[in-house]
C-alpha cells in the first residue's frame, strides 16, 4: 500500500504558474504541497528572457525592490531581416527604467526560485526532485491526488492544480489535452553568450541596469518563426522560435538557425567576442486560444503552459506573466472551492470566469487569429524582404535618376516579392483588426 | 545533559557549490547558493553510514560547518531520518566566523566538529567523503581521528561491518597502485573517509521530505572557534590491521549456461570470442550539433528511432 499524505491542495510544477497557485492557496490558509521534478525551482526551465512584471503588482507589493533582475528593459526593437538587410523599429522609454517598470530580463533559475520562496514563506511545502507520475482518482473518476516517483507515495487532496508546463502529461492523462499536436507547438532554441557588462552597455546604447529586447522576423529561412535577442547583466540571450512541422520537414537543424542569426551583419557586431555559456531548447504552446484545453474538471485545474497559455502573437512572446496570472487565479479558485466544500468542476468553475475577466483569456481571445497571420507565408517569407527593399529604395540616392514616388516604388517592390498591393492592403487590414 | 545511549554513527558533510564559476582572468571564484549539494563522495559516506547504522541499530548524526544557504541540502538529509547539526558560518549567521576562520585550518575545524558531536556521546564511527570539493586536502578525517582518539582509514572504496563473531569491527578496501587493493580490518571507534564508489544515496520517503520541509535545521551556535579538545584527543586510536593486498578482481557475474550441443559453440557463446563487437564510443564532441548527431546515430543504430525519422529530425 502506497504511503499517503493528505493536504488541501497539491500543485504540480514549481514554475511561475505553480508557485503563484501555491502562494494564493497558502495565503488563504490552506495546506498545500508544491511538487517539482527539478532539484530547485527554475532548474529545468527554459525561456527567452523577458518577464513583464505588472501581473506581480497584486501578488508581491513593490516586487521590483526584491526580484532577482538582470536588467530593466528600456529599449524594445522590432527588427525585420533578410540575409543581408535589416530594418528596425526601435522604441525607448525612460519610464520603463523606473519603478514600477515594464519588463525585465531575469534568469529563470533565480526568478522561479524567488517566486517559489514566496510560496514557501507563506506556508506552502515545496518538494523538489520529485516527479508527479500520475493522477489518483476515486471510484467516481474524480481526481483526488497525484502519485509520485518517491517509492510510489501519493499526495491526496480535494483539488490538484496541474502547472507542469507545455505538453502536460497530467492534463493529457485527465483527457483534457489531446495527444501532442505538433502544429500547435513551436520549438524555442537559444544560446546564452558571455559578454562583459561594459560591452553590452556600449553596443546596445544602455547603462547601469538598463536592458534591451529585440524581436526579429525573417531570420528563420523558409521555416515560419522568429528570433530574439535580450541583454542580461553580463550575458546575452539569442535564439529562434520555429514551427515544429516545418522545421522537421526542412531537415534544418535549429542550432544552424541560431548560428545564422548570430552571424547576421546587423547582429554580429553586437556580439563580437562573446563566448557560449549554455544552450537550451524547449517547446512552446503557441496555438493560442483556439487550441487551449478544458481548464477545469472534477478536482483538477490546469494553469500556465499546461493550459497552452503562452501568448505568441508576433509582436509579443509572453508566457511567464500569463502563467503567473493563471496560476494565481487557479489558486484563488481552489481556495474558494475548498472553503465552499465543493471541488467538483462546478465548484471550481469560477477559475475560467476569472481568467475571461482578466488579461489571461481576454488577450488570448482578442488575439486568437494572430498566430495564423504571423506565421502565414506572406508575413514570414515575403514581407521582411519587401519592407527592407522598400526602405532601401527610399533611402538609396539614385542621382541623376529622380527619386521614385512612394506608390510606384511600393508597387514595384511588392511585385518583385510576388505580392499584390491588394494582398498587402488586405493583410494590413487583417492585422489592424487583430491587433487594433 | 546526559548523552543519549546506543551506538552512534556520525557523518561529516561539506555542503558547497558543486559547480562554482572561476573567472578565467582573475581566478576569482563565484559561488551560487542554488548550486550547493553533496559531493558524490559525501553522499556515499552518508549512505554507508545509514547501512552500517541499520546493521548495528545505531543512531546517525550528520554534521556540517557552513552558512544557512546550505540548509535546503541539510533538509534532504533530515528527510532520511538523520539528526543534523550545522555549525554556522559567521558571515551570514551570527558573527562567530567559523568557516571563515577555519578555512585552511583543518585541525581547528576538526576540533569544532568533535565538540559539536559531544552532546550525542562518543561516536563509534565517523564517516567523511574522501575530500571536500572546495578546499579538498583530504586531511580533515585524520585530524578528526586524532581529536576523537579513533582509528583512521582513509580513501576507502568499500566499507562494511566485519563478522561480529570476531568482535565489532569494520572491513574496508582501498586502492593501491597498479590496480591492486588492500583490505583493512578497522577497529572501532574509527574515522573513515570514502571515495564515491559502489553506493548511491537512497531517496528519502515523501513523508520524510514533507516533515523536514517544516523543520528548522538545528544550529549549534555555542561552540568556541578553538573548541574544547575531544575526550580521547591525542591518544590515537587502535591500530588498523592490514589483512593483505591483492589485485582487484571484479565480482563474478552469474551467466545462464549457453545452449547448444556443440561444446565449441557453447564456449564461443560463453566467451563471445568471435562475435563482432561495436567498439565503445566516447562521446565528447565540441559542440551541440556534433553531440546530437552522435546520440541520434546511436539511437537509430539500436532501433530506437523509427526508420522514417532518420532524416526528418
Ligand atoms: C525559448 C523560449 C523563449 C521564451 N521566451 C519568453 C519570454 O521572453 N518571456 C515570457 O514571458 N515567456 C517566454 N517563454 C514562455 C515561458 O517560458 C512559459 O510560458 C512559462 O515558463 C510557463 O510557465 P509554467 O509555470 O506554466 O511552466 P514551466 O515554466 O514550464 O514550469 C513547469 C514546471 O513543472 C515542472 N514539472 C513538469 N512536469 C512535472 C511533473 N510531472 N512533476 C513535477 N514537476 C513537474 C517542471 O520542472 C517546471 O519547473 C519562452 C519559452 C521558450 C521555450
Amino acid at each position: 500500500m502506497a504511503e499517503v499524505t493528505e493536504v488541501d491542495a497539491v500543485v504540480v510544477g514549481a514554475g511561475p504558474a505553480g508557485s503563484a497557485a501555491a502562494l494564493a492557496l497558502a495565503r488563504a490558509g490552506r495546506s498545500v504541497v508544491l511538487l517539482e521534478r527539478g532539484p530547485f525551482p527554475g532548474s529545468k526551465n527554459v525561456y527567452g528572457g523577458v518577464v513583464y512584471g505588472r501581473v506581480l503588482d497584486g501578488i508581491v507589493p513593490r516586487w521590483w525592490e526584491e526580484v532577482p533582475v538582470e536588467r530593466w528593459v528600456v529599449r524594445r526593437s522590432t527588427m525585420l531581416v533578410t540575409p543581408t538587410q535589416s530594418l528596425s523599429v526601435d522604441y525607448r522609454s525612460a519610464a520603463w527604467g523606473e519603478a514600477p517598470y515594464n519588463g525585465m530580463t531575469t534568469l529563470r533559475c533565480h526568478f522561479d526560485a524567488w517566486l517559489a520562496a514566496k510560496a514557501t514563506d507563506a506556508g506552502a511545502r515545496l518538494v523538489t526532485s520529485t516527479v508527479a507520475t500520475g493522477l489518483v482518482r476515486d471510484g467516481t473518476g474524480r481526481v483526488v491526488g497525484v502519485r509520485t516517483d518517491r517509492a510510489g507515495a501519493e499526495v491526496h487532496a480535494p483539488v490538484v492544480i496541474a502547472c507542469d508546463g507545455v505538453n502536460s502529461f497530467l492534463a493529457k492523462e485527465a483527457g483534457l489535452l489531446p495527444p501532442a499536436a505538433a502544429s500547435h507547438h513551436t520549438l524555442g532554441v537559444k544560446e546564452v553568450l558571455d559578454l562583459p557588462a561594459g560591452a553590452i552597455n556600449e553596443r546596445f546604447g544602455v547603462q547601469d541596469h538598463e536592458g534591451v529586447d529585440v524581436e526579429i522576423l525573417g531570420c528563420t529561412r523558409d521555416i515560419p518563426g522568429g528570433g530574439f535577442l535580450y541583454t542580461n547583466a553580463d550575458t546575452v540571450s539569442i535564439g529562434v522560435v520555429v514551427a515544429l512541422p516545418q522545421l522537421a520537414a526542412s531537415g534544418v537543424r535549429p542550432e544552424e538557425l541560431v548560428a545564422d542569426l548570430r552571424d547576421h551583419p546587423g547582429i554580429a557586431p553586437l556580439l563580437r567576442g562573446a563566448s557560449l555559456r549554455e544552450y537550451a531548447a524547449h517547446l512552446i504552446p503557441e496555438g493560442g486560444y483556439d487550441t487551449m484545453p478544458e481548464l477545469v474538471s472534477d478536482g483538477l485545474l490546469i494553469a500556465g503552459d499546461a493550459g497552452a497559455m503562452t501568448l505568441a502573437a508576433g509582436l509579443w512572446l509572453e508566457g511567464v506573466n500569463f502563467a503567473i496570472g493563471s496560476g494565481d487565479a487557479a489558486g484563488r479558485a481552489a481556495a474558494g472551492a475548498l472553503a465552499a466544500g465543493d471541488c467538483s468542476a462546478a465548484g471550481l468553475a469560477s477559475y475560467r470566469a476569472d481568467l475571461e475577466g482578466q488579461f489571461v483569456l481576454a488577450d488570448h481571445k482578442r488575439l486568437r487569429k494572430a498566430p495564423a497571420l504571423v506565421l502565414s507565408e506572406r508575413v514570414q517569407q515575403r514581407y521582411p524582404g519587401l519592407l527592407c527593399d522598400l526602405a532601401e529604395g527610399m533611402f538609396t540616392v539614385t542621382n541623376p535618376t529622380p527619386k521614385p514616388g512612394g506608390l510606384r516604388l511600393t508597387r514595384q517592390v511588392a511585385a518583385g516579392h510576388g505580392v499584390r498591393l491588394r494582398q498587402l492592403a488586405g493583410d494590413t487590414l487583417r492585422g489592424l483588426r487583430i491587433f487594433g | 545533559m546526559t548523552a543519549p545511549t546506543g551506538p552512534l554513527v556520525a557523518v561529516c558533510l561539506r555542503v558547497t557549490d558543486l559547480r562554482p564559476e572561476v573567472d578565467r582572468l582573475t581566478g576569482a571564484v563565484r559561488r551560487d547558493p542554488l548550486g550547493v549539494g553533496l559531493t558524490p563522495a559525501d553522499a556515499a559516506a552518508l549512505e554507508l553510514g545509514l547501512r552500517l547504522a541499520e546493521t548495528w541499530s545505531a543512531r546517525v548524526v550528520a554534521l556540517t560547518a557552513g552558512p544557512s544557504s546550505v540548509d535546503p541540502v541539510l533538509r534532504e538529509v533530515l528527510a532520511l531520518g538523520v539528526a543534523v547539526v550545522r555549525v554556522p558560518d559567521g558571515g551570514e549567521d551570527d558573527g562567530h566566523g567559523y568557516t571563515a576562520e577555519l578555512a585552511g585550518d583543518e585541525g581547528g575545524l576538526a576540533r569544532t566538529l568533535a565538540a559539536a558531536l559531544a552532546p550525542f556521546g562518543p561516536p563509534d564511527l565517523v564517516l567523511c567523503g574522501d575530500r571536500s570539493a572546495d578546499r579538498g586536502t583530504g586531511a580533515l578525517p585524520a585530524y578528526l581521528a586524532h581529536e576523537l582518539g579513533a582509528a583512521q582509514a582513509l580513501g576507502l572504496v568499500s566499507l562494511s561491518a566485519g563478522d561480529p563473531a570476531a568482535g565489532r569491527h569494520l572491513v574496508g578496501e582501498r586502492r593501491l597502485d597498479a590496480g591492486w587493493r588492500e583490505r583493512l580490518r578497522i577497529p572501532l571507534p574509527a574515522v573513515c573517509s570514502v571515495e564515491a564508489a559502489g553506493v548511491r544515496l537512497r531517496r528519502a520517503p515523501l513523508t520524510g521530505v514533507l516533515d523536514a520541509a517544516d523543520r528548522p535545521v538545528p544550529v549549534n551556535r555555542s561552540l568556541p572557534v578553538a573548541a574544547a579538545t575531544g575526550p580521547g584527543a591525542g591518544s590515537g586510536g587502535a591500530a588498523v590491521h592490514l589483512g593483505g593486498s591483492r589485485p582487484f578482481t571484479p565480482r563474478p557475474r552469474v551467466l545462464p549456461p549457453p545452449a547448444g550441443d556443440d561444446p565449441r559453440r557453447r564456449l564461443l557463446a560463453l566467451t563471445g570470442a568471435l562475435a563482432a563487437h561495436d567498439p565503445p564510443t566516447v562521446v565528447a564532441p565540441a559542440d551541440a550539433a556534433g553531440a546530437a548527431d552522435v546520440l541520434l546515430a546511436f539511437l537509430a543504430r539500436h532501433g530506437y528511432l523509427p526508420e522514417a525519422d532518420g532524416d526528418a529530425r
